[in-house]
């Protein structure tokens, strides 16, 4: 497959869009440890979720201190 | 004498009591709002819109469209992954209102009617696996059958039988997510976001509450007063 999101149909001599980056011909991989079992990507999946969650605790949002400094103008405070 | 009152007046009345115009389309958030965890409900709400919207054209067209054809394949494939992003950032807005506790401060109907859309939303979506129409359906809904049939609702759930699935995933999960969800956030916008924990209740500080404007919900409790750990 190419890694460019598109591969060579034989049968029509044209690039068409593929349908997957990794090659899905095959059984997924699965972790299994005593009863808890998950394919890798679920696996792959939660771990991503985790970092989102972490960085939208750590990462400042765009425009926050203006606003709370056009908050306090408009209450007066210093 | 008071005149009687129809019950259009009744339920206009309790309607714009229980959420004024300014409060059900405000036109500012208190400051604790401005982080990117509070993004994660609205882009939950995103997500919803894109399945409803993918899924009529879905059913509009059928099975033959979407196996069979390149935009059939294009909205199938929009489908499924706003599924994906739904679920995504449903888990990530539950981590964050989990821990802060989002029921506090009279909130447990929104922490309530969030909590059963995501338990009705895993249905919706697994039916729509056994609703596809190729063999990866018929494998998942001969191997949930057992599952169904262990649990005893095999004989009203038949996940085999294509017809009751489809009803259920583009008609009755459907209905109940989006009423539960439209319920959600009617509430939220009748308590307010949820405040964050208050550090000065924390560290027994006398000092001053965070800053909050004008329009903010109604105080909470001090740490501990809302069933939060100590």
């Amino acid at each position: 497959m190419s890694p460019m999101g598109a591969m060579f149909d034989v049968h029509s001599g044209r690039l068409t869009p593929m349908g997957a980056v990794f090659n899905l011909n095959n059984p997924a991989h699965v972790v299994h440890w005593h009863f808890i079992q998950l394919s890798v990507s679920n696996i792959v999946v939660i771990a991503v979720m985790l970092v989102v969650f972490a960085l939208a605790i750590v990462i400042p949002f765009p425009g926050a201190a203006r606003r709370q400094a056009a908050r306090e103008r408009w209450r007066g405070e210093p | 004498m008071t005149p009687k009152r129809s019950w259009t007046v009744r339920t206009r009345e309790a309607a714009v009591g229980a959420l004024p115009p300014e409060k059900l389309l405000p036109d500012d958030q208190p400051a604790y709002v401005d982080s990117w965890i509070y993004v994660f409900g609205v882009a939950t709400l995103a997500g919803l819109i894109v399945i409803i919207g993918s899924g009529m054209i879905l059913s509009l067209k059928g099975p033959a469209w979407w196996h069979d054809t390149g935009v059939g394949h294009f909205f199938n494939s929009i489908h499924l992954w706003a599924v994906e992003l739904f679920f995504f950032t449903m888990v990530v807005h539950l981590w964050g209102k989990y821990w802060m506790a989002a029921w506090r401060g009279g909130r447990t109907r929104v922490w309530v009617t969030g909590a059963i859309t995501f338990l009705i939303a895993i249905p919706a979506a697994l039916t729509g696996y056994v609703s596809q129409q190729n063999f990866d359906a018929q494998w998942i809904s001969t191997q949930a059958k057992d599952a169904m049939n262990a649990i005893g609702a095999g004989a009203f759930f038949n996940v085999t039988n294509f017809g009751q699935m489809y009803s259920w995933h583009i008609l009755l999960f459907p209905v109940a997510v989006v009423a539960l969800v439209a319920g959600h956030v009617l509430l939220v916008r009748r308590h307010g976001v949820v405040p964050p924990f208050e550090l000065s209740a924390r560290t027994g500080a006398a000092a001053p509450s965070a800053a909050a404007p004008s329009g903010a919900p109604h105080a909470d409790p001090p740490v501990g007063g809302g069933g939060a750990p100590s």
